[in-house]
């Protein structure tokens, strides 16, 4: 084997500007490949991890106006989800729902320190709202179960709104803030581009408002489904009790508005499978043209060497030698400026990886381990096709050509 | 005998079949040192290509050491080449991209011997032939008669049975051809059998037998001793 490679090895070298500039081609479409396999991975990355899919197993409803006459209702009422109709469906959909979380919004409220103040509408949440909302702590907690239960005057707040208030964000936790005449205690501190929303506990919230029965949203955990018609089917169950309390038409799509996080992420996952299956098949044609640039220069070669063929045949070589030699020589050309190709790719999507640091819409968009073996395989496979023909035409050269005058 | 021939008939086939050798009867014996002569379409090269089982015949038969030769597999025929035949050719033949050593070594390389002993035995053939300081140049730092010793140091190293030699010394002028001859010359002393085909009448004479060929057909040999009284001038 090693003999082998020692004979390629010398009429590549003999061979050097031709087989450096069919290389070229191959290395070019690996890059490609490399590159492309790196930018949809840092988009499905970026969308498997992204609040996309932390939220997937919701359905989350709102207010909406009917579009349908009901039960001597005209169509045109405005419907809004109410406290009640939490427990409702927990009670009458225990197949589906394993949770249910809401929003309330409250009115702007001054919070101040002896140092300074900020004007904030604050938003009564559930724990659950960090992951919707993708709330990055950077000091202390979130909204926990115990100040939902206790009715607790925590706050969690935006890095800026905490350095105004305070000077520094970090030493912000655990101190006490006055807004409505009451003493809030800063819990944490988070940081984020451009939201600022002021966190406070759901039920503190529900409590200051006092006599208002309408929430600004259903936000329902679901469970129990897989496919996208599970996903519909419970979507359907939901408005179908929802109908009944609030007198709509239960096939009336419009008299809560629903927005099924279930679903959407299949699709959009099915979405981001074909992207992948697009980049490996352009990569892959990409490679093609190289690879027939390969399979072409050793035609040429072949051609060239008929004399050397000749040759070797005349002094024992046997087809299956020659064969082995130009395939070899084809997958080792393919391999070695194809990982050429991976390096510059890998370079390439590092750096685009740095770039894009922090983006919502790229990340990590490097290649694994994984796609570099199996790029290594499709490697080794494109080259021995690209051998094969050429090889062929090889084994057909007859020991007489020794004999020809050049 | 080492080479047996009986009514070998060829024909290549084409619009106007050509029947090139009509009925080839030859027999060589080991040890001998044999010129095959003929003009150019007298069917003198494609007896080589049988000869080196590097064609095949249509009818008769052919015995190289007793082994019948005949629709071989390409297999089976590299095999025989390499292990039985050494082939020297008027244009050297030499591999340009590998050295002096390399060559030479070449058809071990097919019979899968270690590098480390190929090489061994490759500079003992090139000891032979007096170029062991000429191991690692490239062919084209060589002069023809280097070439011709160079290539025939490579027939001898799989240590065949026959060499056979197609214009060794058509492309040597006549000094190295004279050189290249008393390589043949000691070899053949040795017990080497060798077979040389030109239509150089210089060359042939510088062999013990003389075998002409003309339009497919052996002409009758004539007397040995006229043969052998030229060979003295040499």
């Amino acid at each position: 084997m090693f003999d082998l490679f020692r004979e390629i090895s010398q009429t590549i070298q003999n061979n050097r500007l031709r087989t450096f500039l069919t290389g070229i081609a191959v290395a070019w479409g690996i890059f490609m490949l490399i590159v492309l396999l790196g930018m949809a991975r840092g988009v499905v990355n970026s969308f498997e991890s992204g609040s996309w899919a932390k939220t997937s197993n919701r359905i989350n409803i709102y207010q909406g106006t009917t579009s349908k006459a009901y039960k001597g209702y005209k169509e045109g009422r405005q419907i809004k989800p109410e406290l009640e109709d939490m427990d409702l469906l927990k009670e009458k959909n225990p197949d589906h729902v394993s949770d249910i979380t809401s929003n309330i919004y409250m009115g702007n409220i001054v919070f101040s320190t002896s140092k300074d103040y900020v004007s904030k509408s604050p938003q009564g949440v559930y724990p659950y709202a960090q992951q919707t909302d993708n709330v990055n702590l950077i000091a202390g907690r979130f909204i926990n179960d115990a100040d939902l239960r206790y009715k607790r005057k925590s706050v969690v707040m935006e890095e800026k709104n905490a350095k105004a208030l305070f000077g520094d964000a970090k030493s912000a936790v655990g101190k006490y803030i006055n807004g409505l005449d009451l003493s809030w205690q800063v819990v944490g501190v988070y940081s984020h581009d451009w939201r600022d929303n002021v966190y406070i506990p759901f039920t503190t919230a529900k409590a200051l408002t006092g006599n208002d029965k309408y929430v600004s949203n259903l936000q329902v955990e679901i469970k129990n489904v897989s496919t996208i018609e599970d996903g519909e089917n419970a979507e359907q169950q939901l408005r179908n009790n929802l109908s009944r309390k609030h007198n709509f038409a239960p096939e009336d799509q419009s008299g809560l508005y629903f927005s099924n996080q279930f679903t959407n992420y299949l699709k959009n996952k099915t979405a981001f499978d074909i992207l992948s299956m697009s980049v490996w098949i352009i990569g892959l044609f990409t490679l093609l043209s190289g690879i027939i640039g390969v399979s072409n220069i050793m035609f040429v070669s072949v051609r060239e060497r008929t004399h050397e063929i000749g040759i070797r045949r005349a002094i024992g070589a046997k087809p299956g030698n020659i064969l082995l030699q130009i395939i070899t020589e084809s997958i080792a050309i393919t391999t070695l400026f194809g990982y050429i190709g991976v390096v510059l790719g890998m370079v390439v999507t590092q750096i685009i990886a740095a770039l894009s640091e922090g983006s919502d819409f790229l990340s990590n968009p490097t290649v694994s381990l994984q796609i570099a073996l199996e790029v290594t395989l499709v490697l080794i496979i494109a080259g021995a096709l690209a051998g094969l023909f050429p090889a062929l035409k090889a084994t057909k050269v007859k020991p007489v050509e020794a004999l020809r005058d050049e | 005998m080492i080479i047996d021939l009986k009514d070998v008939n060829k024909t290549y086939p084409g619009a106007v079949p050509l029947h090139v050798l009509k009925g080839i009867n030859l027999g060589i014996e080991q040890g001998e040192l044999v010129s095959i002569m003929g003009a150019s379409g007298s069917g003198k090269s494609t007896l080589l290509n049988i000869l080196g089982i590097l064609d095949n015949y249509d009818t008769g038969e052919y015995r190289l050491d007793n082994v019948l030769i005949k629709d071989l597999s390409e297999n089976h025929a590299a095999e025989l080449r390499n292990k039985m035949i050494g082939f020297v050719f008027q244009s050297f033949n030499l591999i340009s991209y590998k050295n002096a050593l390399e060559n030479v070594a070449l058809p071990l390389f097919y019979q899968g011997v270690s590098r480390k002993k190929r090489n061994q035995m490759a500079m003992e053939q090139l000891e032979r032939m007096g170029l062991a300081d000429r191991s690692h140049h490239l062919p084209g730092e060589l002069s023809g008669g280097q070439k011709q010793r160079v290539a025939i140091a490579r027939a001898l190293i799989t240590n065949p049975k026959l060499i056979l030699a197609d214009e060794p010394t058509g492309a040597l002028d006549s000094k190295t051809s004279k050189e290249v001859m008393q390589v043949f010359r000691d070899l053949n002393k040795e017990g080497m059998t060798i077979v040389i085909v030109t239509h150089d009448p210089e060359v042939a004479k510088a062999t013990d037998r003389m075998i002409k060929i003309e339009d497919g057909l052996i002409v009758p040999e004539k007397t040995k001793i006229i043969t052998s009284f030229d060979n003295k001038n040499v």
